[in-house]
């Protein structure tokens, strides 16, 4: 009861509503600029082995590399970006990921005794051999093939959805691009 | 305390709800409109975003949404959690339910594809002997659909075709650019007919716009958010007296009394809640006859060569159209019955995985072949059969403590070899206009993807084979009236949302005159 008191005697809780705001009417808080957390920091890769990540660095320099001075994937932040997503997804992405990256090790060891990063361009096309195969809409039986069509959708993404890509294409085109109405989540 | 009763209870505030509502209380009624999902205030629920500021540069957070392709990192926070609100089907026959749940339902999000069906959907045991006619004809809704279309502001253009009854449209006279002209024309040596897309037009197409704020203004609806309801209840004479439902965020359980109950939640949820309510079942057919429209998505992508490295006229590319219902109807095909539609559009650029390259031949590849494209989507009726059904899977419950849907759905032959016939037909036709096939494919999307589910709580005039009356009214309670796809008999290949608005005024019509006359 006593506490009842102490409560019902706070001055601000008999304020009515009209004093209220416009108390809180003179009160505005300035909006404070803020900074992405990807614009300060370097991301740290936690996900592939070193062997797995120094593959996707070639691979994503190969799928998409930097044209006419045109950020590409390595630019924009492409392997680190996938290091982070596969090794959120669900199990299923994560073997693809981890079992092609280490086929391309394999089998570039295997034909040229070099690891896939260092492959000149020619040998590295010898392994990529099922991108030039045409896309059916029935994924490929060789789980490589599979891995690969992934991979090249996903670094493609990565990269035209980075703020490098976008940031330049604003640039070159004079306009937008890579914006969108988002839905804030649910109270 | 005692909560005050109103006229009418509408659970669900999307199309047939936010229909029933509308109708309702212009007529005088005084409605309590509960929906499950939070408040739709597009200035605070939505703002403009870089795709590389939010999380996942737009792929969205892995594993969220398994089941709703539709979902993007832009809108995901849109769709039903689908850890909230889970459902089960057994491994070998996934099912893909999409759902909204926040106030104006799938409205929000929705193609705004605006078709009216016709009597080959409504009498189409008449026309090939498989299953049941609805127990309403096609004029029977006319009116409806003529009154629907205008609030809608639904664009189209009249062709004076019986298997796509014209509507009340705002006219669409623009021209075809000349790769779709051919595509046409290609169309109709073959006897196929086209025409332009049905749209709802109009920034917002939603009863969140349309619906909602004339039913508030008449001061007859009361709507509240974050009611999840978990059950009818019923008085002892018989009658649905009103709903226990659940504050979405405390969990405090209450309940909501009304003389008449309308369940528009949305096909599979309003079956789920008679289900969970015991209720409306004395045929036995309540969550049975499931079905959709199967999509192949792309069915054809091709391109015009003309259009390569931006060579073609200035009106070579762009626009979209339509091909209505082809089969089946004066003649027969031997290996299925019904039909399919296409959605066909002009002047996108193929998407990259079409293209055999990587590199920089990728980018020369994307650079020449850009606004090239021509693609088809086939979209085809799927037969109602007892075997498809929903059912409560009494292990598994929602956040709420609901129990969930089991969800047993398949496609058979019919749809198969439907699929296999659009397919050729496109693949032919793209031949004809002279445009060049990069994949063509017949693989549909698993059942449910379309956002197209219907029946499981059927009409019919047999009270032994269905669940609803032909007013949308339960046979076995006369206050209860189910208004959204779930009341579906027949679906045909068109989009369903404009007949479900169509049968919501209907049946609130109905449900007026049966008030005033005390007879509910």
């Amino acid at each position: 009861m006593r506490r009842r008191h102490f409560v019902g005697a706070i001055p601000f809780l008999t304020v009515s509503p009209e004093l209220l705001s416009q108390f809180l009417a003179g009160q505005a808080i300035p909006k404070l600029d803020a900074t992405a957390t990807d614009v300060v920091g370097a991301p740290v890769t936690r996900f592939f082995a070193a062997p797995q990540f120094a593959a996707l660095r070639r691979l994503s320099d190969l799928v998409l590399p930097s044209i006419g001075g045109a950020p590409g994937a390595l630019e924009a932040g492409v392997p680190e970006f996938l290091d982070f997503l596969v090794g959120q997804s669900l199990l299923p992405t994560k073997t693809l990921y981890r079992n092609g990256l280490q086929t391309l090790n394999l089998r570039a060891t295997a034909k040229f005794a070099k690891t896939f990063s260092v492959l000149e361009d020619t040998q590295a096309d010898a392994i990529l051999s099922p991108l030039h195969q045409s896309w059916t809409y029935k994924e490929p039986a060789d789980p490589f093939a599979v891995f690969l069509r992934h991979a090249k959708a996903d670094i493609l993404t990565a990269t035209s959805n980075s703020r490098e890509w976008v940031t330049a294409a604003q640039k070159n085109r004079g306009g937008g691009g890579g914006n969108g109405t988002y839905w804030l989540p649910a109270e | 305390m005692s909560a005050p009763t109103y006229d009418v209870l509408i659970i669900g505030s999307g199309a047939s709800g936010g229909m029933t509502a509308y109708n309702l209380t212009q007529k005088g009624l005084k409605c309590l409109m509960l929906d499950a999902g939070p408040p739709t205030d597009f200035d605070h629920d939505r703002v403009a975003r870089h795709v590389y500021d939010l999380p996942y540069r737009g792929f969205g957070k892995p594993g969220r949404f398994p089941h709703v392709t539709q979902a993007d990192e832009f809108n995901a926070n849109a769709w039903a959690d689908e850890k909230e609100n889970p459902y089960t089907y057994d491994p070998g026959d996934p099912y893909y339910w999409v759902r909204v749940r926040r106030q104006g339902g799938k409205t929000l999000l929705w193609g705004r594809a605006s078709w009216r069906l016709s009597d080959y959907e409504f009498k189409a045991k008449d026309h090939d002997g498989f299953g049941e006619n609805w127990p309403i004809s096609y004029s029977d809704l006319a009116p409806y659909y003529d009154q629907c279309e205008p609030l809608f502001h639904v664009s189209g253009r009249k062709e004076g075709l019986p298997q796509l009854p014209d509507g009340v449209f705002i006219e669409d006279t623009s021209t075809d650019s000349l790769s779709l002209t051919r595509f046409i024309q290609a169309a109709k040596k073959r006897g196929i007919p086209t025409t332009k897309p049905r749209r709802a037009t109009g920034a917002l197409a939603s009863s969140v716009n349309l619906l909602l704020p004339a039913a508030l203004a008449t001061g007859n609806l009361t709507i509240v958010p974050n009611a999840v309801v978990r059950r009818l209840t019923v008085s002892k004479t018989n009658l649905i007296n009103g709903a226990d439902y659940i504050d979405r965020h405390s969990k405090r359980e209450l309940h909501a009394t009304a003389r008449v109950v309308v369940v528009g939640a949305s096909c599979l949820e309003s079956t789920r809640i008679l289900l969970n309510s015991g209720v409306a079942n004395s045929s036995g057919v309540l969550g049975h006859y499931l079905f959709d429209q199967f999509y192949v998505k792309n069915t054809v992508q091709a391109i015009v060569p003309e259009a390569l490295d931006g060579k073609g006229a200035t009106n070579l590319m762009g626009g979209s159209g339509y091909i209505p219902r082809c089969v089946n109807l004066d003649t027969k095909k031997k290996d299925y019955i019904r039909g399919f539609s296409v959605d066909f559009g002009s002047g996108v650029t193929p998407n990259a995985k079409y293209f055999p390259l990587y590199g920089e031949a990728l980018q020369k590849a994307i650079a020449s072949h850009r606004g090239t494209g021509f693609d088809a989507t086939t979209m085809g009726s799927v037969l109602p059969r007892f075997e498809n059904f929903v059912s409560i899977d009494k292990t598994t419950t929602d956040a709420w403590g609901i129990p969930v849907l089991h969800i047993k759905a398949r496609y058979t032959d019919n749809e198969f070899n439907m699929a296999r016939d659009a397919m050729n037909m496109l693949d032919e036709l793209c031949h004809d206009a002279g445009f060049e096939v990069l994949e063509k494919h017949d693989q549909m999307v698993p059942p449910g993807e379309s956002i197209h589910e219907l029946g499981t709580c059927r009409m019919g005039d047999n009270p032994k084979t269905s669940v609803l009356n032909k007013w949308n009214q339960s046979h076995d309670i006369k206050n209860l009236f189910v208004v959204d796809g779930s009341s579906f008999v027949v679906g045909g290949s068109q989009n369903p949302t404009l007949t479900i608005l169509a049968l919501a005024m209907r049946a609130s019509d109905h449900m007026v005159l049966e008030m005033k006359a005390g007879n509910l």
